[in-house]
């Protein structure tokens, strides 16, 4: 498709359908769960989070993922990090550089700020060494100094903001950084600081994907919109266009 | 930074996860990973003291009987109880992991593994104090807990991906144990059953792991053929049946979650 150009696709998601199979009245327990199965009429309604839906991330291009609450946007950040295996179609993605970012998840509030810097950067793929190596600079960044043997617990949700922030951003290397609700929050100082990360990463290669709610966050970062409502893919283009789409909608 | 899927990465992360787990579990107390030593010397004082007495004549030496069976026993429990909940309570991480996700579970079963070496160096010292002599039977010990890690690791499989799909396993599991454990001849002996109870205890993987352990160590006996065709077979089958019911779970256990 768009090999022609100098740019080349990161991500490619092609006619991607998430079909779930949901049980009429869920079965939350075993017991009703046998005895469903006992009568025999285990009821099913299949509901598509995700209908068909088609786009490319180029190399080096912010795009920003917008839609509502359930609208599939994390299903689809699932199947992308190769969590979920979609039900037809396929994503073409080196999974290897992926590096999802959520908030405040992943961090044991019992450890220490340092011994969740370990446990998260082993989680998230990285070696001993190279946490080693970058220990200060992640602290720096999180501007953390001196609260790293604290427990996390005792940490302001800004801090744990901060740290899950700097850990999944130290690496240099181009790579597809995805972003989950995460410039949506924390002060307005940090978030300036971060999104001006973001953009170096974006100058050494990055590409990155932000999932927001918000609008004013698509159309502050990204180079690009995809709205997702209700599964299906309701507009590509534009962060501006596309935002003035969804706010419209949602007023309608 | 190259190397991801290395076994390398892979075990980093496992120590990782079981240094978290083990400091989790003991933040809160001054002893911390001394109550794996301390555990269970008290309960087999607890014990030594009731069923000594009542015991006396069939079993030799109580206090290393109860205690070759409480540890294994123990090592068991922990394992299966903590695996369980292993996908539910991890459910933020299994979206950014770049593992596959077993290792949350293998994780669980291997800390109780390690909380087993701490309560085996208090083994060691009451094996002394009660005058158990060396024996190179001794030495089968390692297999007979690589199986019975095997034997857990699958059913730990089972057991997570139970929970994820139904809370309820949780408390099943739990009165299972309390009747399992009635029926490994931890505490009793078990000639003085006879009938079906017998059988039953015959047939539990738990006794037979048990059993031989206790043959090794306290009597420097080899398991006999069939003991270790159970002890193996057992193994196997739960390890074999525990890793395929998760495999075919996989995408809807991230479904669900």
């Amino acid at each position: 498709m768009g090999e022609d150009g100098a740019r080349q696709v990161e991500i490619a998601v092609r006619h991607v359908t998430m079909e779930f199979r949901r049980a009429k009245q869920e079965a939350g327990s075993l017991k009703e769960w046998m005895v469903r199965a006992l009568k025999g009429g285990r009821q099913y309604e299949r509901f598509k989070a995700l209908d068909d839906v088609s786009f490319t991330v180029e190399k080096g291009e912010v795009v920003g993922l917008i839609g509502t609450n359930g609208s599939g946007k994390s299903t689809m950040l699932k199947i992308i990090s190769g969590a979920l295996v979609p039900t037809k179609g396929n994503v073409i993605v080196d999974r290897g550089k992926v590096q999802l970012l959520t908030l405040g998840t992943g961090f044991d509030l019992e450890l220490t700020g340092r011994e969740n810097v370990y446990l998260n950067g082993a989680i998230i793929g990285y070696t001993k060494r190279y946490i080693d190596e970058n220990y200060e600079k992640i602290v720096r960044f999180a501007e953390l100094e001196g609260f790293m043997d604290e427990k996390v617990k005792n940490y302001s949700s800004g801090m744990v903001s901060r740290l899950g922030f700097a850990i999944a951003t130290v690496r240099d290397t181009p790579e597809i950084l995805i972003l989950d609700e995460v410039l949506s929050v924390g002060d307005l100082f940090f978030r300036q600081k971060s999104e001006a990360r973001i953009r170096e990463m974006i100058h050494g290669g990055s590409t990155v994907l932000i999932v927001s709610h918000s609008p004013s966050v698509i159309r502050n970062n990204c180079s690009k919109a995809i709205w997702i409502e209700k599964g299906k893919l309701r507009a590509v283009g534009p962060p501006k266009e596309v935002c003035d789409a969804y706010e419209k909608r949602k007023e309608g | 930074m190259t190397g991801l899927h290395t076994r390398a990465q892979y075990a980093f992360v496992i120590r990782q996860l079981t240094s978290r787990e083990i400091k989790r579990k003991y933040s809160r107390s001054y002893l911390g990973i001394v109550w794996s030593v301390l555990n269970p010397l008290l309960s087999m004082a607890v014990l030594s003291l009731i069923f000594s007495q009542l015991f006396r004549r069939s079993i030799e030496n109580y206090p290393i009987y109860y205690l070759t069976g409480y540890i294994l026993w123990q090592a068991f429990t922990g394992a299966t109880t903590a695996a369980l909940t292993a996908l539910v309570d991890n459910k933020a991480l299994l979206l950014k992991v770049k593992f596959p996700m077993e290792l949350f579970i293998l994780t669980r079963v291997y800390t109780a593994l390690i909380n087993l070496g701490y309560s085996l160096a208090a083994y060691v010292v009451m094996l002394l104090v009660f005058g158990v002599t060396p024996k190179w039977t001794m030495l089968l010990s390692p297999v007979i807990i690589l199986l019975l890690f095997l034997f857990s690791l699958g059913l730990s499989y089972i057991l997570a991906t139970a929970y994820v799909f139904f809370g309820d396993v949780k408390h099943l599991y739990a009165v299972a144990l309390t009747l399992w454990m009635y029926c490994s001849a931890i505490f009793y002996p078990v000639e003085q059953l006879h009938g079906v109870i017998r059988w039953v205890i015959w047939a539990n993987p738990m006794y037979t792991y048990i059993h031989c352990l206790r043959q090794a160590v306290m009597y420097g006996q080899l398991p006999g053929t069939v003991q270790w065709l159970q002890m193996i077979l057992w193994s196997a089958a739960l390890y074999i049946l525990g890793s395929t019911v998760f495999r075919r779970n996989r995408n809807r256990i991230m479904q669900k979650i």
